[in-house]
């Protein structure tokens, strides 16, 4: 992914849609976008609340790929709320 | 005056097969594959070269850049399958739309696992896929026109079953051979087979397709050909990257 890029998105924009602002560049790999390959783990470095929340199986799911707590969420179910840092851990 | 109406699935409510003897039919199913996979390894050329410590690299590359093909190409016979599922079954459709929903983008795994190995998308894209590979997309759409989606759904089911079996020891020499940080995408397109049960999401809307003791018959039969058209693939894949390169070395 870009290093110390600034994308700014309309509110409740979900991550996804960073493929499209970033085009061209390496973005956040993308796989299924339903929350079940795990290609898009992404770390929250600054803004843990800056998304909507994660649900059940996003947390689980995580936890099973080795990804626990709240730093890390899979970008795909992600719609950006406020300000945030991220880095794609692939 | 009668109602003229067809081809919306509601004819059979009952279906075919009850739950116990589904459980029973996907035993038997998945001892055939299990037979298939060990004539496999006896007669396809490099079958298990993936498996293995060394891993040739063009070898690696074209696979995936014939694996990232396959996926385009047959999605669009795949998305086609659901109007002709919806036509016979609403179940079975319902199952379908939301497998389909899960596998359509995965192309870009193995893309993103190109790109780690030095291929860029641009060199994908202007990479045309093999004969055997556009084989098979016609062979799904020969079935569509003129057997039916059960031919369809049963590539589906070879493929997931063989997937959940063999893929984590796959992944495993894949680590080791290519690198671990080299194959992610590789690693979540199989976390979405084995997490999500795609061989049982499968069975589930052939379960509900199966309408007669033919169409099981068929069903075993389209395995057989699926497999055989799939060694068409990987003996193509041998040739051009490892047989004839030793011939011109020799």
């Amino acid at each position: 992914m870009p290093q110390n890029v600034a994308v700014e998105l309309p509110a409740n924009t979900p991550l996804t849609d960073l493929e499209f602002e970033l085009h061209g560049q390496t973005s956040i790999p993308f796989g299924c976008r339903l929350g079940v390959c795990g290609a898009c783990v992404i770390e929250v470095v600054e803004g843990v609340g800056a998304f909507d929340s994660k649900g059940a199986g996003e947390a689980d799911f995580l936890a099973t790929l080795g990804y626990p707590g709240d730093a890390f969420r899979l970008a795909c179910q992600c719609r950006l709320q406020a300000p945030a840092t991220i880095r794609s851990v692939f | 005056m009668s109602n003229r109406v067809k081809n919306v699935g509601y004819e059979n409510r009952q279906p075919f097969l009850n739950a116990a003897a589904s459980v029973e039919l996907r035993s038997q199913i998945d001892a055939i594959i299990d037979r298939q996979i060990a004539q496999w390894y006896e007669t396809v050329p490099y079958a298990a070269h993936l498996e293995g410590k060394n891993v040739n690299s063009e070898y690696y590359r074209r696979h995936l850049v014939e694996t990232a093909w396959r996926i385009r190409l047959l999605r669009v016979a795949e998305s086609k399958t659901l109007a002709e599922i919806a036509k016979r079954s609403p179940e079975a459709a319902q199952i379908w739309a939301n497998y389909e929903c899960e596998e359509m983008l995965h192309d870009e795994l193995f893309i993103q696992d190109l790109a780690r190995a030095g291929v860029s998308r641009e060199q994908f894209l202007a990479t045309e896929p093999y004969l055997s590979t556009k084989l098979l997309a016609g062979f799904f759409s020969y079935l569509l026109d003129h057997e039916g989606p059960l031919g369809v759904v049963a590539y589906s089911y070879l493929v997931e079953y063989v997937n959940v079996k063999l893929e984590p020891s796959k992944i495993q020499a894949l680590k080791e051979s290519v690198g671990e940080s080299n194959i992610s995408g590789q690693i979540s397109h199989s976390h979405t087979d084995i997490n999500d049960d795609h061989p049982g999401e499968v069975w589930q809307a052939i379960r509900f397709l199966l309408r007669s003791d033919e169409d099981i018959a068929s069903l075993k039969r389209y395995l057989a050909e699926h497999q055989s058209i799939l060694a068409l693939y990987f003996k193509e894949l041998y040739e051009d990257k490892i047989a004839h390169v030793e011939q011109k070395a020799a």
